[in-house]
């Protein structure tokens, strides 16, 4: 293919050659395996013919290469989430009180809990769900945490009403599910959706 | 994070429990792709799970075609997903999700490429020298044999780029955000994969 291919100026990693004609050669490259038909310069032009050619002569090959089915094997994601569960953030934990002494719980499962009663909302899915434990003067943690939320919600949805309802549901969750009881609930719409989408 | 309605505050006491009719249960793979990396940036391994099935495949494709070798494609994929799971935090949204996995898996790629031993023989003469016999056998399967060894001939830095753009169909923007080279270099790697391709397989036209 006749092009100024390893003139000094471009190096090893430069931008894409020009052809002898002028023509930005990865362009004319791009046009022929997209399927345009050449214009009339590149008609003319044993340069950009020839460019044509290798781009179209090695297009069927890729295309059948690109559209082969490659798929890991079922159990390779089995072993990776294997290890992720092993790396689950272990001192990520919340405190709850009890009788017998304080009982420590996993925050992202607890996250996981809240959001759940969210999804099963009609109309809404939890997004982000961040719980903290505020630490009190005495510098130990207190009982009561702070719910954050985010949510999405389908477009039409009375927010207000549907806003008002998660915060009851975030606080029955937090007692009855959790056992940790909820001081306050903000709770963000951050995002609509339609109907039929997620 | 622009914020529809924001609602705030204290909590009054806990309502009777009436539940609102509950919906089937949502499940987590019909979640939509910004919540699930929300969650697992959080912490939640489901939603990473959903997350890394949904994009194993294309991943999975990548690394064959990178390293020419499905048993080390699968390990360097499975590596890569443990990887982006311990630094999911770290994901900005400034590029889709799924072009921070592809980066995630191409530098695992490039880890182990650079980590092999040099290749004894030079590689381009393999792949000259199957495409110099067409006719020998089934001509559609030998010029995939073929276009497979000129691509494992090809310099590293060049693979990569050329697999993203011409296998996986993605834009020359996104393949610099991939590769951490310009846009510009991106292009002019896949012009040189292309031209030295398109040397290699001419005896198959």
């Amino acid at each position: 293919m006749a092009m100024n291919a390893g003139s000094p100026a471009e190096g090893p990693d430069g931008p894409a050659p020009r052809l002898a004609c002028g023509r930005d050669a990865a362009l004319v490259w791009d046009r022929a395996a997209a399927g345009t038909p050449p214009d009339a310069h590149e008609r003319d032009c044993p340069h950009c013919n020839a460019a044509f050619a290798d781009a179209r002569g090695l297009d069927a090959v890729v295309h059948r290469m690109a559209s082969q089915d490659l798929e890991p094997p079922p159990s390779m994601m089995d072993r990776v989430m294997a290890a992720v569960r092993t790396e689950l953030r272990p001192h990520d934990l919340l405190t709850l009180s009890s009788p017998h002494g304080p009982v420590r719980l996993s925050r992202p499962a607890a996250a996981a809990v809240l959001r759940h009663v969210v999804d099963r909302m009609d109309g809404l899915r939890a997004r982000s769900c961040r719980i903290e434990q505020p630490t009190g003067a005495d510098g130990r943690a207190p009982h009561a945490a702070d719910v954050a939320i985010t949510v999405t919600a389908r477009f039409g949805v009375d927010l207000a009403s549907v806003t008002a309802r998660v915060r009851q549901m975030v606080i029955a969750a937090g007692e009855q599910a959790l056992g940790v009881p909820v001081r306050r609930v903000d709770i963000d719409v951050v995002d609509l959706f339609g109907e039929g989408t997620t | 994070m622009s914020v529809v309605a924001a609602t705030r505050g204290w909590a009054e006491p806990p309502p009777p429990p009436d539940a609102p009719a509950a919906r089937p249960e949502q499940r987590q793979a019909e979640l939509d792709e910004q919540t699930l990396v929300v969650r697992a940036q959080e912490g939640d391994a489901r939603s990473f799970e959903v997350l890394a099935r949904r994009h194993q495949a294309a991943l999975y494709r990548v690394a064959v075609r990178v390293l020419g070798d499905p048993g080390e494609a699968e390990d360097a994929l499975q590596e890569a997903l443990l990887d982006a799971w311990r630094r999911i935090g770290a994901f900005r949204a400034e590029s889709a999700f799924s072009t921070w996995m592809y980066r995630v898996v191409t530098n695992r790629c490039m880890g182990m490429l650079r980590n092999r031993r040099p290749v004894p023989v030079d590689r381009m003469d393999d792949a000259a020298a199957v495409a110099d016999s067409p006719e020998r056998t089934a001509e559609l399967d030998a010029g995939m044999v073929a276009l497979g060894q000129a691509v494992a001939g090809l310099r590293d830095e060049l693979r990569v780029c050329w697999v993203l753009r011409e296998l996986e169909g993605l834009g020359y923007t996104d393949i610099a955000h991939i590769t951490g080279a310009s846009e510009d270099a991106v292009r002019g790697r896949i012009h040189r994969a292309r031209v030295q391709l398109a040397e290699v397989m001419r005896p198959w036209r």
